[in-house]
């Protein structure tokens, strides 16, 4: 019956259009009330879901991803993506997907992604004669990868929501190859579609110049190599790295390019402020929900039904990817590690999965949700960016999703993809 | 409603308010803002300080985690005002307009009614912990609930606000998408 309440709450508020964090605290609230505990429980548990020295890698992740971004290395990114593969056939559909990978090592934000490299990238698109659902669909699909590139905080949230089990460094390196996969499926994707469908090509500038933009886009692309070589080398913690991560940012784009002014600065800061607390107030109304779950034995409940369907380890893994894609669909990330990693992390670990691996895999399939209707904020930033309706772009999207799925399966039942650089790399994170 | 005068008295003394209210939520955002360097200013010292004071500072921790909550309250309440919680829109956008300022009301009356339960249990909470203290800050534990009491308040102001502006017929933009 508590559980009724629940999720009865959570429904109708949610389809309702009440904001997702509100919703999970709203249905916390009902059913804490109608267990009859003390409410001062909830606050207790929201407090207690933000105030975690770890989380703080999510902020300042963030906020180096805008100080970047209003910074002018996004754009430095691109100029090198463009003078290596602009040329090619959908030169400027592969220039968006590189400029995503290379992106993620600055930044793990999705939606940072499209609006950052979108809005620089669908107009040139469409002016070279693109169509406006391909270049929509390419940014936001490749939007994904900066998702499991490090630093990654979504991954940072696992580790928590795993117990602080979990080695973020190992997390960091587990999603590097898994990045590449992704980002190589998609190129394959966005050739095929741009040849079908007859897209200009582009003239090479030469190697000059592709060395001249390398160059330029140096100082952007040592983030990640600063960020996770600092934290697996115990150098810094992965929190203090977010710290860095800021510093680093400043400094290069106040002193090196020169580019942050004051008032950039104050927008970067604000901007990260309002995402921030917007993605941690989520968080810690996630963190009440899913204590009452675990009060009210929902994961012990979940692992006994999961085992009553089937006890073969691929079938299991297939189910909860299935279950967690339909839940993505609905919800946005942050929540749904919270709520399901306590659930469905014992399960896989009991047959056999490496946490490190599950955790990359949960994180490439919640992705999909954020460029999935009915909430898909990913989706929603790109065809604002693009100027197209977002049925236009779902029309076209099932190649590029196709390639995701492929790429999600790989690193399901192929644990090396992830787990081969964490076991080759040598651990000596603080 | 259909007079104009008896329209435009209220629409003015609305227009009044948010002018007030710009000025409490640009305070709010940048005292949030401010919160956020100070955070990395911390963790910054606190890396200097074990490697170059070969001293790590152990207020660090407990400092920044301390105004972490304070600065994501604040900026959540001014996220109230700026719509950028994001929520499940497809149904309430496929609605005419009449109905999707109603259910603009109902929402902020939802938002409202759990920012008074959180500034209500909030305060509770700050009073039960007042008389213990944080040995590493030397301040006391109700402190750690105190932004729930703040912001509460300031987050059922701005969900009042936006109520008003709904039953105006004014419909809100949001700050996502």
């Amino acid at each position: 019956m508590e559980l009724i309440v629940l999720f009865g709450t959570f429904l109708v508020l949610l389809l309702f259009g009440v904001p997702i964090a509100f919703t999970l605290g709203l249905s916390s609230l009902a059913c804490i009330l109608y267990m009859g505990l003390p409410v001062e429980l909830l606050v207790q548990r929201m407090q207690a879901g933000m105030s975690v020295f770890a989380l703080m890698a999510i902020p300042l992740f963030i906020y180096a991803g805008e100080l970047m971004l209003h910074g002018g290395i996004a754009d430095r990114l691109v100029r090198f993506a463009q003078a290596a593969l602009g040329h090619k056939r959908g030169g400027l559909g592969l220039v968006n997907v590189l400029s995503s990978m290379m992106f993620g090592g600055i930044s793990g934000s999705a939606v940072a992604d499209v609006s950052a490299l979108g809005s620089v990238l669908i107009p040139k698109m469409r002016e070279q004669g693109y169509d406006a659902d391909y270049a929509v669909n390419v940014t936001v699909t490749s939007a994904l990868i900066g998702l499991v590139i490090p630093p990654s905080h979504n991954l940072i949230l696992f580790s928590i929501a795993a117990g602080g089990t979990v080695s973020v460094s190992s997390l960091f390196l587990a999603g590097v190859l898994p990045g590449v996969l992704m980002g190589v499926s998609l190129m394959v994707v966005t050739w095929w579609i741009a040849r079908r469908r007859g897209y200009p090509v582009g003239r090479f500038p030469g190697w000059h110049a592709v060395a001249v933009a390398f160059v330029v886009a140096v100082p952007g692309l040592l983030t990640a190599v600063i960020i996770v070589g600092g934290v697996r080398f115990g150098v810094f913690t992965p929190t203090e790295a977010s710290g860095i991560a800021v510093i680093y940012a400043l400094l290069i784009t106040a002193l090196v390019y020169r580019s942050l002014n004051w008032s950039a600065f104050v927008t970067a800061t604000l901007n990260a402020v309002k995402t921030t607390a917007m993605v941690l107030l989520v968080i810690s109304a996630a963190t009440a929900f899913g204590w009452l779950l675990a009060r009210l034995q929902v994961p012990a409940a979940m692992f006994a039904l999961l085992q009553a369907i089937s006890d073969d380890r691929y079938v299991v893994f297939l189910l909860i990817n299935v279950i967690l894609l339909l839940l993505g669909t609905f919800m946005d990330m942050a929540p749904l590690i919270v709520i399901t990693t306590p659930i469905f992390l014992p399960i896989v670990v009991e047959l056999g999965m490496d946490p490190v691996q599950f955790g990359i895999v949960l994180i490439m399939n919640l992705g999909l949700g954020l460029i999935t209707p009915p909430v898909g904020s990913v989706l929603f930033v790109g065809c604002a960016v693009g100027k197209v309706r977002i049925e236009q772009t779902v029309r076209t999207v099932w190649p590029f999703y196709l390639a995701h799925l492929l790429a999600l399966l790989a690193v399901t039942y192929w644990p090396q993809i992830s787990l081969f650089l964490p076991q080759v790399v040598p651990d000596r994170a603080l | 409603m259909s007079d104009p005068h008896t329209q435009a008295q209220p629409a003015a003394a609305l227009r009044r308010l948010t002018r007030v209210l710009n000025v409490v939520a640009t305070a709010t955002l940048w005292v949030a803002g401010i919160g956020l360097v100070a955070m990395t200013a911390a963790i910054g010292w606190q890396i200097y300080g074990r490697y170059w004071l070969n001293d790590t500072p152990h207020w660090t921790e407990r400092f920044s985690t301390f105004i972490m909550v304070y600065y994501i309250l604040f900026a959540a309440a001014v996220g109230v005002r700026e719509r950028v919680h994001i929520g499940l829109v497809f149904l309430r956008d496929r609605l005419p307009r009449r109905g999707r300022l109603l259910v603009d009301i109902a929402t902020n009356l939802l938002i409202f009614g759990f920012a008074l339960a959180l500034a209500w249990y909030g305060a509770n909470t700050v009073d039960m912990r007042w008389n213990q203290t944080i040995p590493t800050l030397g301040l006391r534990t109700g402190m750690v609930y105190l932004p729930f009491p703040i912001a509460g308040v300031l987050m059922a102001i701005f969900a009042l606000e936006n109520i008003l502006h709904a039953a105006l017929g004014e419909e809100g933009k949001r700050g996502w998408n």
